[in-house]
Parts: structure tokens; C-alpha cells; sequence
């Protein structure tokens, strides 16, 4: 079955996205809680003037495809995917504070595209932690945190309200109950490492984001995290890692290729034909 | 007047002695201000005024050595009409020995030409020479008319008959009082609120600008210390990139004065208030203007610095760091943080080859410190890497301490590393391994005199 697109997205290059017109012609509405990116062409390339731009290929996993001004975005721990959120803006110009992370991998974020000259380390803000962070979001359009203790209601709404005035972007690694986005890493797997020979090369990783509002909706995204070039990256259907165990990603069904990037569809709603964007997936291949 | 200390003389040049000279002159100079250092341990000033001042040269001299004895530094003191005299009485004293003004000659011509050869300028040949000739006394020698002993001795025969004579090569040269830069304000009764504090700190960075710019100078660092009524001091070094201005100090002087205030908005400072306001330039430099680089260097917006700033007013100057790629074999060496406000530079060239360094992506987490780990083969034995780099088995396991055992999904290695074999006290031998385990992390691991480390994580 072969579907042309023709929906209101017309330069759609990442597979996923078509799999959604189609799904979207086929009548699953996002009161559903269809699994869906945002397409890549309705968000303009560059955030306007309340979006901080992020990577292509993270663009799917946010609302208005990038990180909105005076929201907090949490991811559940601190991984590259953290600072993979801040490159793009970094590359953009934005200044990044980074508090409470004293290990954070910095040739790993240059290699993502963040300018080491526009990052500020505060490795150990200790107890004044939430002091730093609003001093910090004074000065950086970005701040990504880790804070050292479990942030109170209050605290937190204090740091809110700062982030509103200031019209900055608090990503936390960790836990952040208000956080309008929320992204974790469901699952990895590195590629390039054999039985004693080989290095590793690139990960591929299955990222969920979901949140509050207007990101209320659990999108999932198949990601290079970091690529063999050190960047980030969308998975395509023809470049999955060989050896990828069966059943993998989880939730396709049986007899299938192993290796297909379709784990956003294993949360299908079970009135769908779960078999029919599998078949679009071949023809697409 | 001549202060002479044998001990420190005798020490010669190490720094130690140094810093006790220059404590025996700051002690002196607590006396009588006008001092010239003679040569190490000894130093000579005017003593008329100081002497009219504390009542004689004697109460002035015994007030010299009591100072001096209170650094644990025994101290002659010699007086005389000349500097060239009291240097002798200086040496002669027990520990005074003053030599009023008309009987400076007696003096001189009673003693040993050999104390000319201790002057370094006739040495020991003049010395000898005037021994031979039979002039055993500076007075024989001062006799001899000045014409006939510059056309037979020279230039340094000349020079020490005038010696002799009691007439000195030059006027004593004192070097002046060090100009005391700091500029303080004292509050009374103690400040409690906040604004009286950074409006007297704009006063007083606006005064301390003046005194450098009269000297030409410009400071980089500046040292602001407040002290509380309760007796505790707050003190901070600040430096900056470009020149500190008096806006900039006072600003600074706000950040770190807000650190004590016990709530973000109350404008009261807890600890009674500030008794005194000091700011001390710690590091002064000829006023040259400031060349900012041309291209290739990202400078912070004031705004960014002010965030930055004020976070170091909170945690101190170290916390605040910027980043400096560079090179290394080590994924830890790699990046040098240097804090906000001073130079940045790496520490390891990055343009060198660096064999030996890790390839591929990056690890998003580099521990500061290692964790020690284990890696365990099939049979839970710790696996070991031979001096000829042989394994002796596949790692199976790896338990990083803080964390579950976790299967060895895929591995490579081991990568030899031997760094620094030339110098005994940095060398270290290490083979490196990447290990994936089940959870579909990756790791960077370690072998060192047999114990495993873990010290990156890729994910």
C-alpha cells in the first residue's frame, strides 16, 4: 500500500514525518496521542524571537521545534543528549552556563557544535545553587543544570518566574516537575565495538519527549547521539546499525526485519492496523 | 646612620634571608622613613631628623634595635659624619657606636687600609701596595696631597683617598616610602544598609583611579576587604580581562557584599553592618591602553560578564571557569579550565599529533575522578593485562563501584599508553579499553598497576 504524500506538509524529508501525513490521512488525530514529530518544514530553520534553535534533527522532538524562551526542559539524567539540546543554540550565538555538572564531556559538546568560547562551567554551585542558576540565566540564554539537591516548590517557582523575566532556557538533567518538555533515552545501542577489536563509532539511541501543553503529545525519535562525526543526526531506515538483536528496536511485530527505526509506532493505539506503516516502511525503503 | 645586620649579611642571597632583610628595612623604614639599602643586611639614612625627632642619636639607635630584635635579627648601629665612616663604625659597634660629627677624620685616620679593600673599588691590590709603601693607617694615606695619588694610584686610588678623607663618592640616595595605593573608608557607627556601603565603594574606587592615574598606573587585579562589626572580614581578589574602572570595582564591591545580606531582597547586611571598607590594588600596570584581540576570540558580553561575576562574588574566583580546548591523550587532559577573567590558554598544545589518544566521539561524561571498577572474565576472575600487553581474558563483567554489575556486550583493547617515562614523578603506564555493557552504556576503562578505573562515560 503506497500512499502519496500530500498532505499539508509538502517538503518532508525525514521518513518519520511521512509516515504521519499518511497516518494523519488515515484519521488518527492527535487527540489520539498519536506518536507524531513535529514535521521539519512547518518550523522555520532559525527560532524566531521566542524560540532558541536547536539541531535538525532534534527539531521533531519539540514543540515549535526548538526550546521556548522562559520554559524549563528536562531530561531525566545527564547524557550527551543534554548537551546536544544546547548546541544548537550555542552555534547560534547564545552563551551556556553549565552548573552543577563538574564531568560534563566538553570536547564531546564542541564536537556537537557548541562553542567552548561561549560556555560558562560552574562545576560545584553548592548549596547556593538556586542563587547561581538565576545569576547564571541573567547572562546565558541557555543554562543547563544538574542541581546538587532535589529543588523545592518554591525554589522552583522562584527559578520560573526568573526564567519568564529573562527569557532564557533552563534545561535540567534530572528531575523537574513544572518542566513543559521532557525527554529521556529509552534506549541506546553503540555501534563499531566487536569482541575485542573495532572502537566506537556512533550510537544509535531511541529518545521520548513528552510534557505539558502544547508537548503534551509522547513523540519519539530515532537518533544518531552522538553520529560517527561526532554530531547529531535522524536515523534513516537504510543506515540502522548492523547486528541490532531481534526484537529490536522493541515492538515490531514478529517475522519483521529486524532494525527498523519504527519504535515510536510501538505505542500504536491498538485500533490501528499496526502492520500497515510497517508496509510503508519497505516501499519507502 | 648605618643599621647593619651580620647574620643577614653573612646569609648571602637565599630567599629567606631576603624576606628577612626585607622586613628588617620595613621596620626600619617604620622609624625613619628615608632608608637606602647598602647591600644586603645593611642599610644607611639621614639620622639628624630622626634623631632631633626621638631625642638623640643614642634613643634612636637603641629604638632601632629594639625593632629589629623583635624579628629575632641582631642589629648594630653605627653613627658618623660620612656614610663611608659609619659603615665602619657600623662594623666596629656593640652593638652602638657613634662618631659625633668633628671627630669623624680621628676616626677614619686611625684605621687599617685594609678596610678599603672590603670597598671593592681599590681591592686587594691598592691595599697591598700601600702596605708596602708603609701606609698602614687611612690617616698616612689621607695625608698624601689628592694631586700626586691620582697621578700614581689611577682613578680607584683616587677614589679611595677621598674615602679616606672622609668625602663620599655621592649623597646618600634614599629610596622613598613605597606610595600606598589602598585607599579604606571607615564606617562609624557600623553601616547595616547596604547602598550607604556600595555608594562610599563608588567614592572610594573612584579615588583609588585617581592615585593610579597620578602614577600613570592601571590595575588588573584589585583586593576588596570589608570588615564586620563582629570582627569578621570579608575579602576578595577580583581581576579582570580589561582594566578595572571605577564602575567596574564598584560593582564588584556590590556582588560581594550581596553574598552577606541573609535574604536575596532584604538590604540589610546580617553581621552588624561594615566597620571598613578597603580596596587594595594587588596588581598594577603601567597604564598602556588595552588592544583587544583582532579576530578569533570570543569576548563576553557585560552582560555575561556580570552574571559571571557575580557568581564568583558568591563562590569564589575559581568557580566560574571558561573552557579551553586543547591537546592531550587523555580524554581528562583534553580540556583546560581556566577561570572567568584571566587568560585563556591550554594547557597542552592542541596542534601537536598526541599518539596514544583516544579516537572516535567523545565521552559526554568525564568523572574528575575515576571510579574504581572491576572487570571480571567469565569465570569472576579480574581480567589483567601482561607487560607485553597480552590479556588474559575477554572481559565479561564490569562493576563500577556506586553502580550494578552490568554484562560486557562488546569490548576493544587493550591500548597501550605509556606517558611521560622521562620524568619519574609524572610517568604512568595504562592500557585503555572501551567496554559497552547490556544497558547500552559505554565506557572507558582503564588498567594502572593492575586496578581498574573507569574514567569517561559515552552516553
Amino acid at each position: 500500500m503506497i500512499v502519496a504524500s500530500s498532505g499539508p506538509y509538502s517538503a518532508i524529508d525525514a521518513t518519520e514525518s511521512k509516515f504521519d501525513n499518511e497516518l494523519h490521512e488515515g484519521g488518527a488525530s492527535e487527540v489520539m496521542q498519536m506518536p507524531r514529530p513535529y514535521p521539519a518544514a512547518s518550523i522555520p530553520a532559525s527560532g524566531g524571537g521566542g524560540i532558541l534553535p536547536v539541531l535538525p534533527a532534534l527539531r521533531g522532538l519539540l514543540p515549535q521545534g526548538g526550546l521556548a524562551r522562559g520554559a524549563v526542559v528536562a531530561v531525566a539524567e545527564f547524557r550527551l543528549l543534554c548537551l546536544a539540546l544546547a548546541a544548537g543554540a550555542s552555534a547560534d550565538g547564545a552563551w551556556c552556563g553549565i552548573a552543577g555538572i563538574p564531568g560534563a564531556g566538553l570536547l564531546a559538546a564542541a564536537g556537537l557544535g557548541l562553542d567552548p568560547g561561549r560556555i560558562l562551567l560552574v562545576p560545584d554551585p553548592g548549596p547556593v545553587w538556586p542563587q547561581v542558576v538565576a545569576s547564571l540565566l541573567d547572562g546565558c540564554e541557555l543554562v543547563l543544570l544538574r542541581p546538587p539537591a532535589r529543588a523545592s516548590a518554591q525554589v522552583r517557582q522562584r527559578l520560573e518566574a526568573t526564567l519568564r523575566r529573562g527569557r532564557g532556557v533552563l534545561l535540567v538533567a534530572g528531575d523537574w516537575p513544572g518542566a513543559q518538555v521532557r525527554l529521556r533515552v529509552v534506549t541506546q545501542r553503540w555501534t563499531g565495538l566487536e569482541d575485542g577489536h573495532g572502537r566506537l563509532r556512533a550510537c544509535c539511541a531511541e529518545v521520548v519527549a513528552d510534557g505539558r501543553g502544547e508537548a503534551a503529545m509522547t513523540r519519539t525519535c530515532w537518533l544518531w547521539l552522538p553520529a560517527e562525526d561526532g554530531g547529531v543526526a535522524a536515523v534513516g531506515p537504510l543506515d540502522l546499525p548492523a547486528g541490532l538483536p531481534a526484537g529490536f528496536p522493541p515492538g515490531l511485530p514478529a517475522g519483521f526485519p529486524a532494525g527498523l527505526p519504527e519504535g515510536h509506532l510501538a505505542d500504536l493505539p491498538s485500533g490501528l492496523p499496526g502492520t500497515a506503516p510497517a508496509l510503508r516502511a519497505v516501499s519507502a525503503g | 646612620m648605618v643599621v647593619s645586620c651580620p647574620e643577614l649579611r653573612a646569609s648571602g642571597g637565599s630567599a629567606e634571608s631576603a624576606q628577612r632583610n626585607e622586613r628588617v628595612i620595613s621596620a626600619v623604614t617604620g622609624i625613619c622613613p628615608n632608608v637606602e639599602m647598602v647591600e644586603p643586611g645593611v642599610c644607611a639614612f639621614g639620622a639628624r631628623g630622626p634623631a632631633r625627632c626621638f631625642g638623640g642619636e643614642t634613643a634612636l639607635a637603641a629604638r632601632i634595635i629594639a625593632a629589629v630584635a623583635d624579628l629575632g635579627v641582631q642589629a648594630r648601629v653605627g653613627a658618623a659624619g660620612g656614610l663611608f665612616a659609619a659603615l665602619l663604625a657600623a662594623r666596629q659597634a656593640d652593638p652602638v657606636l657613634l662618631i659625633p660629627g668633628d671627630g669623624t677624620a680621628g676616626f677614619l685616620a686611625a684605621q687599617p687600609v685594609s678596610v678599603l679593600a672590603d670597598q671593592d673599588l681599590a681591592g686587594q691590590d691598592l691595599v697591598a701596595l700601600l702596605n708596602r709603601l708603609g701606609l698602614r693607617r687611612l690617616g698616612d694615606f689621607a695625608a698624601l696631597p689628592a694631586r700626586d695619588v691620582a697621578s700614581r694610584f689611577g682613578g680607584a686610588g683616587e677614589r679611595a683617598h677621598r674615602l679616606a678623607r672622609g668625602l663620599d663618592f655621592r649623597p646618600l640616595a634614599p629610596r622613598p616610602p613605597p606610595a600606598d595605593l589602598a585607599v579604606a573608608r571607615e564606617f562609624d557607627p557600623p553601616e547595616p544598609q547596604a547602598e550607604p556601603v556600595v555608594f562610599a565603594a563608588k567614592a572610594l574606587a573612584e579615588r583609588l583611579h585617581a592615585g593610579l592615574a597620578a602614577r600613570g598606573l592601571a590595575c588588573v587585579r584589585v583586593q576588596v576587604r570589608a570588615t564586620w562589626a563582629d570582627g569578621r572580614e570579608s575579602s576578595r581578589r577580583w581581576r579582570h580581562d580589561g582594566l578595572l574602572t571605577a564602575a567596574a570595582v564598584t560593582d564588584r564591591v556590590r556582588w560581594q557584599l550581596d553574598g552577606w545580606r541573609p535574604a536575596a531582597d532584604s538590604d540589610q547586611y546580617a553581621e552588624g553592618g561594615v566597620t571598613v571598607l578597603r580596596l587594595t590594588p594587588d596588581q598594577v600596570v603601567h597604564a598602556a591602553g588595552q588592544q583587544l584581540a583582532l579576530w578569533g576570540e570570543t569576548l563576553p558580553s557585560d552582560r555575561v560578564a556580570r552574571a559571571a561575576m557575580r557568581v564568583q562574588a558568591l563562590l569564589g574566583h575559581e568557580a566560574v571557569l571558561r573552557p579551553v580546548p586543547g591537546g592531550g591523550r587523555n580524554v581528562s587532559d583534553q580540556v583546560t579550565p581556566i577561570p572567568f577573567g584571566e587568560k585563556r590558554e591550554p594547557r597542552l598544545a592542541a596542534d601537536r599529533p598526541w599518539p596514544g589518544r583516544v579516537m572516535g566521539p567523545a565521552p559526554a561524561l568525564v568523572f574528575p575522578a575515576a571510579h574504581a571498577a572491576e572487570v571480571t572474565d567469565g569465570s569472576g576472575r579480574v581480567v589483567t593485562v601482561s607487560g607485553r600487553c597480552e590479556l588474559s581474558a575477554a572481559p565479561a563483567r564490569l562493576a563500577v563501584r556506586g553502580e550494578s554489575t552490568q554484562r560486557v556486550t562488546g569490548w576493544a583493547g587493550p591500548w597501550p599508553l605509556s606517558e611521560r617515562w622521562w620524568d619519574p614523578a609524572a610517568a604512568r603506564r595504562r592500557a585503555r579499553f572501551q567496554l559497552v555493557t547490556e544497558d547500552g552504556r559505554a565506557w572507558l576503562a582503564v588498567i594502572q598497576d593492575g586496578r581498574w578505573l573507569v574514567e569517561a562515560g559515552y552516553w
